[in-house]
């Protein structure tokens, strides 16, 4: 609305550039590096991936021409990705709720251990920085049924657990995420604990309140903020489950493992069919929309 | 005394849970890591019998590993992880700096940058396989980098906007008198002030770029494997390879423990400063 009469100035080109250059402020040089990894890295292939579904494009044939919906129909009709999304489903639901429960758990009893409290914390903490393929095959080692050090104690007290049979291995999937990801509960549930103001507190111990009572009218309102984000952060990373299944499982017994990025690497990659492989993935991201629109809410709540 | 938890006492029952609770807890973490660790110092006939606790201490495994594969692709990984690194500190620190200053681009911004790392992989990685194909990148580390960028350069952004935040803006008065531009002010002032929050998001970017296993294999499953590639080879399992597979996990699990001891208290002052606490 404000731009200059163009009619009447025709300056060289490269003036043009220079002026550009310098009506760029300050703040927006600063995140150009950013804005560019982001446009060239993020928003193109999206779009490209996008194209990619509408293809039939394969890795062995590299055809970009375009296909139509046919794809989407594909993945929509065919069952294995229907049951792959309700295995998904089953895994995220288990993991995420047990996670919730025991970081919870974990926070609380955390907060107050007074002996040796930082070497605890840190101890409790590493699991989620270990390679999730590394803690795949450690789990794989640790619960296989003939050398495995866990069926071997268990088996002594009359518990005999094939812990990757069908009726076990998604059970087995939760378990290693468990163990893996419940230390980033308690992480965000700990630091929200600690930064909880003080004398509410402080005027229900004058009242007498128990423990319980304090818990469930003080501080678990309180937390619920944190524990939806954490919720959220949770469900969106456990459904990427890959790493576990890869190394442990490849996806059985009976495809009772096919997690959704597994029969989308199989698909894409093991079976060359990268336009198919790139439908799944735009009908998983609309799966997850609704937690990703909550958590883009949650920013723009916290940006005020 | 001023950390104590608030609120009332625990009866002493509760106490004792509460206790039994942390052990369970630390024994769960350590085991695991403990056996692995004590695996890759026993010989194949002491693995393969799974009721005993028997060691001959040996360093076989370690030269089974050292001869196959693994250095090659422990190197390749330092090579990815040093390289996204510096480009995501560099970007992730000018860009931090610009939206806690002058909330730059806004919500929308914010959106993009947390957008790549919400995703399921397999939504770039298909594409950016398609493309590396196409510029005949395939296979290479160059690939896996600019994909590690996308998860590593939000974080650090993330991470670098809270420490920015807490900053106080006299700081940049005070330069803006003594004569310095923004972007020296920036540079020369600033950035002193933050270079623990710098050190922690460097080493954090460090450790999601050697743990992450999808984009590598996607893109580069062949010669040029970063070592998550490489040891989830040992997914063939066979008794004689418990050794070895246990030395490669130690080599891979065991410097990110460590580093993960220097950043922890660092990373819970990073969520703080992002509004992550809600």
């Amino acid at each position: 609305m404000l731009s200059p009469d163009v009619s009447t100035a025709d300056p060289p080109r490269v003036g043009r550039l220079e002026r550009l250059a310098g009506k760029l402020p300050f703040r927006w040089w600063m995140a150009l590096p950013l804005v560019l990894l982001l446009g060239i890295f993020v928003l193109y292939p999206l779009g490209f991936s996008f194209y990619l579904s509408l293809t039939n494009y394969k890795l062995t044939t590299r055809n970009l021409g375009y296909f139509g919906f046919e794809q989407y129909n594909r993945v929509l009709t065919d069952g294995d990705f229907t049951d792959s999304l309700k295995i998904t489903l089953t895994f995220v639901i288990a993991a995420v709720l047990i996670e919730l429960i025991l970081g919870l758990a974990l926070a609380l009893a955390l907060q107050r251990q007074r002996f040796a409290r930082n070497v605890t914390r840190a101890l409790l903490f590493t699991p989620m920085f270990v390679a999730p393929v590394a803690v795949g095959l450690v789990f794989r080692f640790l619960l296989n049924q003939q050398l495995g050090l866990i069926p071997n104690a268990i088996a002594k007290l009359g518990i005999h657990i094939d812990f990757f049979s069908p009726n076990f291995a998604l059970a087995s999937m939760v378990l290693i995420d468990v163990w893996q990801w419940t230390p980033f509960m308690v992480l965000l549930f700990l630091s929200a604990l600690e930064s909880l103001p003080k004398a509410p507190f402080e005027a229900a111990r004058v009242d007498g309140a128990s423990a319980w009572l304090t818990f469930r009218t003080l501080t678990l309102p309180m937390l619920m903020p944190v524990i939806g984000i954490a919720t959220v952060i949770r469900v969106l990373e456990a459904s990427k489950l890959f790493e576990y299944v890869f190394v442990i499982t490849n996806g059985g017994p009976g495809g009772s493992t096919e997690s959704l990025q597994f029969i989308m690497y199989q698909t894409g990659v093991r079976f060359f069919r990268l336009a198919e492989a790139s439908a799944m993935a735009f009908v998983f991201l609309a799966v997850l929309a609704l937690p990703i629109i909550w958590m883009l809410r949650q920013v723009r709540k916290a940006e005020g | 005394m001023n950390d104590a938890a608030p609120g009332t006492r625990l009866t002493p029952a509760a106490e004792a849970g509460r206790l039994l609770l942390i052990a369970m807890a630390v024994t769960a973490v350590l085991v695991p890591l403990l056996w692995i660790a004590f695996a890759a110092f026993r010989t194949p006939a002491d693995l393969t019998n799974p009721g005993s606790f028997a060691i001959d201490p040996t360093l076989d495994n370690m030269r089974d590993i050292a001869e196959g594969g693994i250095p090659g692709a422990a190197l390749r990984s330092i090579i990815v992880g040093f390289a996204v690194t510096i480009i995501g500190v560099f970007v992730g620190a000018l860009a931090g700096y610009s939206i806690a200053r002058f909330r730059t681009g806004g919500i929308p911004l914010r959106f993009a940058i947390l957008f790549p790392t919400i995703i399921p992989p397999t939504v770039l990685a298909f594409p950016l396989l398609a493309l590396a194909l196409q510029f005949n990148l395939s296979d290479s580390l160059i690939a896996v980098i600019a994909a590690h960028l996308t998860i590593v350069v939000p974080m650090i952004t993330w991470f670098m906007t809270g420490f920015f935040a807490s900053v106080p803006r006299e700081v940049e008065e005070q330069a803006a008198i003594d004569g310095y531009g923004p972007f020296a002010a920036f540079w020369r002032v600033v950035v002193p002030n933050v270079l623990p929050g710098l050190g922690a998001s460097a080493l954090l970017a460090f450790m999601m770029s050697w743990n992450e296993l999808f984009y590598a294999l996607v893109l580069a499953p062949g010669s040029s494997q970063t070592l998550p590639v490489a040891i989830s080879g040992f997914n063939t399992f066979q008794g004689v390879k418990l050794g070895p597979m246990s030395a490669a996990l130690l080599l891979t699990v065991a410097p990110v423990m460590v580093l993960s001891f220097v950043i922890q208290k660092r990373l819970v002052r990073g969520l703080g400063g992002s509004g992550v606490k809600g």
